[in-house]
């Protein structure tokens, strides 16, 4: 027994010592072969700048297995409590029942009885109300919608003989589109009602617990007054928050569902399409499979994307370092008329994007001043173009960047300027005191402030240039023209975003809605995904800010 | 009338972050009770409490006789001065005076309003700005117009949120005599809170040592300066910090002697009274801390058993006294504060960084505390 | 740009040594004083002409739009600037010719329709989401974070299916673009979180412990105190439907009466054909739209900067 217990005890002491030695290495290069890389505060001083660098590096690669199982684990936790939860409320809703009075027990069925026979007529009459509004919508149209969801209407648009007229006519049988979108209502609505019913549930729960301990229930009157005080958040959410429901959520769920049917504008026998039917994960297939046979959408998709990284990453760093420059020029002491050198730039904000960049984009056209101007001055040749078909790809793209850094600048400008008025004087006149040059200033002080701060503002604005729809569009129309992977989708450029490949998909002739949804989805996924990253590996990047 | 009783209350916030523990106190109407504690002790989040601005995770508040728990701010009849006076930007000073009344249902006349908000300003001197906004007005000024806007409705329950820690020494003086005519004038229960000893010593009826969420003690200021319960409070009240030291207690022939840094002081009057009827003396000794007020130290004419030998590190002038920063033979910090007006100038000028000196002390000002539990031998319950 | 470093030494051996050295410190400390102010000149010097060609490159295209307005000897795009004959034609074909005057009342009642509901309800959603605490509140504020992930072009053809089923399509589209607009502003609170985010929340306190309701709380004392962000919120809802040129595209139709200034200048130059005859127009459009705006813009500025630079930051 006690040889056992020392070999049990054993384990223990070995993982400890392995802890304990793995912390301190001499070079970073060596640390890949241990599983845990921490240096202890002390030991990072001594490191040299270079070797930091490596030791950032070195935890970063090391940390993304860990970090995926903390993403899993995450998750995991994350599906345990609302499976947890669900159960909770099942159980409660027994529970309640089996030890409710009468009252209790009646509103399980005619919601707001409860409420109705306990005084509280306002609350009982809303509940009532709901459920019979809600019995009378299913039975009458919500049955016919749920029913047709799976299948999403059989009978197509056809002629059919009309007695009455004596002659044919088109009759529009079952709509799928509008299957679909009832149905999806239809669903929401009873979510909802399953929701108030177990509200109504819990009230009756507490309004029997507060009567029991001999207080009294609050009145209408005292209800409608707490909407304005303790409640009033759900008097000023009531408005925004069901507004986003109808017309974002619901939207986005038809298109999500959308991206797994074959709905397209085509028509049929000279008839728009109206009907149309679940794929499954064929659409998916199609973009992202590069083996199956129709190759083109997931050529399209990968060169499309990398370009639409590509351009997201340029057109937010090159705005955000230049306006930072432009800031600092126009805020240095001894430069004068600030006000009008940031009016000046100010003023291309006010103006419309779309004149702007349409008169930009004429600019730069083929028969535009510019080109006429580079031509006269013998710069460039005839075949010369920067937005046309005969256009170099890269010509095209860089000039896209830069005519979107003439937009951006004033924007972060003025962002840059706000920061910088409130980094306190003190800290530079310290700087220079220690012998710091301007280019030491910058780095040192201004530029990990202004990051800090706009951190978050990077990310949105990436992802904002990810879906930045207005300048491709207006420029190039996402020209020039891709003619290697100009698929079924047609037209495909070389400047073509997601986005702007998306809106001719569904512009186009055969309106293919179910790959523009499918692109949408990427779309999200990617930015979720790198927001993700961002958010997670930021926090580390703050606890260890500065290896400059 | 407007006492306040708090049973059990307790703040726990989310993450099991326990912020106040079982606050249990009563206080009387019309009294002056002073919360004080250092940073993050909870007395601001109890006085939260009673206000309502925070919610009350166990126990109950009763104000006048009510239970307040459930009730809103607004319904509790308090008023409440913050440490940042929480001046509405936007009206002037009489419009900010004037706001509570403006609330009040059923209506109050114009008229009203004016005479009440007046009256106020007047026993506040702050009338010449009734027309000013709070950024025309100095920190003092500032203070004052949100001591007015509390003043003016009939509260219960004065509360006061470290209302002076936001202005400069002479000011804070000058205010904390004015709190105490207004507390004399207005005759209402005045709840205080601040992290500076002085103040409660100086306002309170009672004050509450606060730490870490927990009562360490409650008492007059009298009763806190000279009967701490324990170490903390010892140590928190009183400027200097009382010195703390490790020494030993022995009973000799019916006698009492402390031993500490090799000297032996022997210990009588009250005190030994009360050793004799609250403490047990192995025959080897007890391991105490004892703790003698800078103030209580004095000088010996010459060295002897009885007197501590140590050496001047910083000799303070503070005006009518001198700080001696000391060490002992073992570099134990002491401080001790000697009045320089009796002495000579051969005496003063002994009194200077480098030099030697002897400290010794009468029984009647040691305190005497348990070195595990940190809490007073004698008057800890 | 490293410091000049001037050794005494050398200055004071250049000169001959008199009883006027007594004053030596001043030429010595001119020639290093000198040599730092130059230094500062010439940086200054350099960034203002920077600035200047900036300037010229920010403008360019503006001045060029206007000048072509102008423009009355030819009709399709030219490769000079300078017009060579002057004239309102544009202008009064503008406003004759097509109907530019009806997308212009279009485009004028949605955008002030909407700069009034969705400040409303943009300040709403803000003002909950910074100063009342609710179960819900994370939730809330994360999902519309996922939700802003999706790009909303997506939901243009559901919510075309759904205002044409409503009748708010074509013609009728005033009313369904403002209730598009409007509907899901809520999700744009960022900036206006950020600014109500710095009022102290000791206001807040002061005023319920004064017996104030929260709803009394926002009119009485945060509202007042809220007018850069108000104006802030009215300005850009009202700049946003003048260049909405995609889904008011969509929900228009090709029922011209039913368009937007954005979708009808675009149709100027939306083929080869088109532009042929319309460019001058589109220069003048563009003029006729952008100077009230611009104007506008330029009179609320600081309030427009204090929003950004305020509430951008913090949120």
């Amino acid at each position: 027994m006690q040889v056992e217990d020392e070999k049990e005890k054993q384990p223990e002491s070995v993982v400890e010592e392995a802890e304990t030695t793995s912390a301190p290495t001499p070079a970073p290069i060596a640390v890949e072969k241990h599983s845990r890389l921490e240096y202890s505060d002390l030991e990072y001083l001594k490191l040299s700048k270079w070797q930091r660098f490596l030791y950032h590096i070195a935890r970063f690669f090391l940390g993304i297995p860990a970090w995926f199982k903390n993403a899993g684990i995450a998750i995991w936790h994350f599906l345990k409590k609302c499976g947890l939860g669900v159960w909770h409320e099942i159980k409660d809703i027994g529970l309640t029942f089996v030890h409710g009075d009468w009252k209790t027990k009646i509103s399980y069925g005619v919601m707001g009885f409860g409420s109705l026979a306990r005084g509280q007529i306002l609350r009982g009459i809303l509940f009532l109300s709901f459920e019979v509004i809600f019995i009378v919508y299913m039975v009458f149209w919500g049955g016919y919608w749920l029913s047709m969801l799976p299948s999403l209407g059989k009978l197509g648009p056809a002629e059919e003989y009309n007695e009455e007229l004596d002659t044919y006519i088109t009759v529009y049988h079952d709509n799928s589109f509008k299957i679909l979108l009832y149905g999806i209502l239809t669903l929401f609505f009873i979510v909802a009602f399953i929701y108030t019913w177990r509200l109504n549930i819990k009230q009756n729960k507490i309004s029997e617990e507060i009567l029991a301990t001999g207080k009294k229930l609050k009145s209408g009157k005292q209800d409608l007054r707490s909407l304005v005080d303790d409640e009033f958040h759900k008097t000023l959410l009531a408005l925004p928050v069901t507004g986003i429901l109808v017309f974002t959520v619901m939207p986005i769920l038809f298109m999500i569902l959308v991206a797994f049917t074959n709905y397209s504008g085509a028509t049929n026998n000279g008839y728009t399409n109206n009907l149309f039917s679940w794929v499954g994960w064929n659409n998916f297939n199609t973009l992202l499979n590069w083996k199956s046979g129709n190759t083109a959408y997931s050529a399209a998709f990968g060169e499309i994307l990398g370009w639409t990284l590509m351009w997201a990453f340029f057109a937010t760093f090159s705005n955000y370092f230049l306006g930072m420059l432009v800031a600092i020029m126009i805020n240095k002491k001894g430069i004068h008329f600030k006000k009008v050198w940031r009016t000046i730039l100010v003023l291309t904000i006010a103006i419309p994007q779309f004149i702007s960049l349409l008169y930009v984009s004429r600019m730069f056209a083929d028969n535009g001043i510019i080109i006429a101007r580079l031509q006269q001055w013998h710069w460039v040749g005839d075949n010369f173009s920067f937005f046309g078909d005969k256009a170099n790809p890269w010509v095209s793209r860089l000039m896209v960047i830069l005519i979107n850094i003439w937009i951006g600048i004033p924007y972060l400008m003025l962002i840059a300027t706000g920061i910088l008025m409130n980094i306190p004087e003190d800290l530079y006149e310290s700087a220079r005191i220690d012998g710091a040059n301007v280019w030491q200033q910058y780095t040192k002080i201004t530029l990990p402030y202004m990051l800090f701060v706009t951190g978050p503002y990077l990310l949105t604005s990436f992802i904002g240039n990810m879906n930045n729809f207005n300048v491709i569009y207006l420029l190039t129309g996402g020209g020039p023209t891709n003619g290697a992977v100009s698929a079924a989708s047609g037209s495909v450029g070389y400047t073509d975003l997601l986005i702007t490949w998306l809106y001719k998909i569904t512009m186009g002739a055969n309106s293919e809605y179910y790959m523009a949804s499918v692109i949408g989805i990427l779309v999200f996924v990617v930015s979720a995904v790198l927001s993700m990253i961002v958010y997670n590996f930021m926090p580390s990047n703050k606890h260890e800010e500065d290896y400059q | 009338m407007a006492e306040v009783i708090l049973k059990n209350v307790k703040k726990i916030y989310q993450g099991n972050v326990t912020a106040v523990h079982d606050f249990n106190l009563d206080i009387a109407d019309k009294e002056f009770v002073v919360f004080v504690g250092p940073s993050g002790c909870g007395k601001s989040t109890t006085l939260r409490m009673i206000a309502g601005l925070e919610d009350i995770s166990e126990g109950t508040i009763t104000i006048d006789g009510q239970v307040v728990n459930d009730l809103q701010p607004k319904d509790r009849h308090i008023s409440m001065v913050f440490q940042n006076y929480a001046l509405y930007p936007h009206l002037t000073v009489f419009e900010n005076i004037a706001f509570p009344l403006r609330l009040m249902r059923p209506r109050m006349s114009n008229d009203d309003i004016y005479k009440r908000v007046t009256d106020v300003a007047e026993i506040l001197g702050i009338t010449p700005y009734l027309t000013r906004k709070p950024k025309a007005l100095s920190g003092g000024q500032r203070q004052r117009v949100a001591i007015g806007r509390a003043m003016v409705k009939n509260c219960k329950v004065f509360l006061m949120d470290e209302p002076l820690s936001n202005l400069d020494a002479k000011l804070r003086n000058q205010m904390r005599a004015e709190i105490i005519l207004l507390h004399k004038k207005i005759q209402t229960t005045f709840v205080y809170v601040t992290h500076d000893q002085t103040e409660a010593m100086t306002l309170g009826d009672r004050i509450v040592i606060m730490k870490d969420g927990l009562i360490m003690q409650v008492g007059t200021p009298s009763e806190v300066f000279d009967k701490p319960k324990n170490l903390f409070v010892a140590e928190f009240i009183g400027a200097p910090k009382m010195n703390t030291f490790p020494a030993k207690l022995t009973l000799k022939d019916g006698k009492y002697y402390v031993t500490a840094f090799g000297a032996t002081l022997p210990v009588e009057g009250e005190k030994a009274k009360l050793l004799k009827a609250k403490v047990q003396v192995p025959p080897e000794g007890k391991d105490i801390i004892l703790g003698v007020r800078p103030e209580h130290m004095e000088l010996a004419e010459k060295p002897h058993p009885g007197a501590i030998h140590v050496s001047i590190e910083v000799s303070e002038m503070m005006g009518s006294e001198v700080h001696l920063h000391v060490l002992t033979a073992d570099k134990t910090p002491l401080i001790v504060r000697v009045a320089t007006m009796p002495l000579s100038e051969e005496q003063r000028a002994k009194l200077n960084a480098g030099n030697d000196v002897d400290v010794e002390f009468e029984g009647k000002v040691m305190q005497f505390f348990d070195p595990k539990t940190q809490l007073s031998l004698l008057y800890a319950d | 740009m490293e410091e000049t470093k001037v050794t005494p030494t050398e200055s004071v051996e250049t000169t001959p040594v008199t009883n006027d050295m007594a004053f030596t410190p001043a030429p010595f400390k001119d020639k290093k004083h000198m040599g730092l102010k130059r230094k500062r000149v010439i940086g200054n010097v350099i960034i203002y002409i920077i600035l200047v060609v900036m300037s010229i490159i920010w403008l360019f295209p503006f001045v060029c739009i206007v000048l072509q307005s102008f423009r009355c000897e030819s009709t399709q795009p030219v490769g000079y600037i300078i017009p060579q004959k002057w004239g309102f034609d544009n202008y009064v074909n503008l406003f004759t010719k097509t109907n530019f005057p009806k997308w212009l009342t279009n485009t004028l009642i949605i955008s002030v329709v909407t700069a009034l509901v969705q400040t409303v309800i943009v300040l709403c959603m803000s003002y909950t989401l910074s100063r009342l605490r609710f179960k819900g509140r994370k939730f809330l504020m994360n999902f519309m974070l996922v939700l802003g992930m999706f790009p909303g072009m997506l939901t243009m053809i559901i919510l075309y299916r759904v205002l044409a089923d409503l009748g708010m399509t074509q013609a009728n589209s005033i009313p369904g673009l403002i209730l598009v607009y409007v509907a899901s502003s809520g999700m744009g609170y960022y900036i206006s979180k950020g600014f109500f985010d710095t009022l102290p929340k000791s206001l807040d306190e002061a005023a319920r412990v004064d017996g104030a309701t929260n709803a009394q709380v926002l009119t009485k004392v945060i509202l007042p105190l809220s007018k850069p962000i108000v104006i802030y919120t009215l300005l850009t809802a009202f700049m946003g439907p003048w260049g909405d040129f995609v889904f008011a595209r969509y929900v228009s139709f090709g029922t011209s009466s039913g368009m937007n200034v954005a979708v009808g200048l675009q149709d100027f130059l939306s083929t080869a054909g088109n532009t042929f005859k319309n460019y001058t127009m589109f220069c003048a459009g563009g003029v006729v739209v952008a100077v009230p705006i611009t104007i506008l813009f330029m009179l609320l500025q600081k309030y427009y900067v204090e929003g950004v630079t305020g509430g951008a930051v913090k949120g």
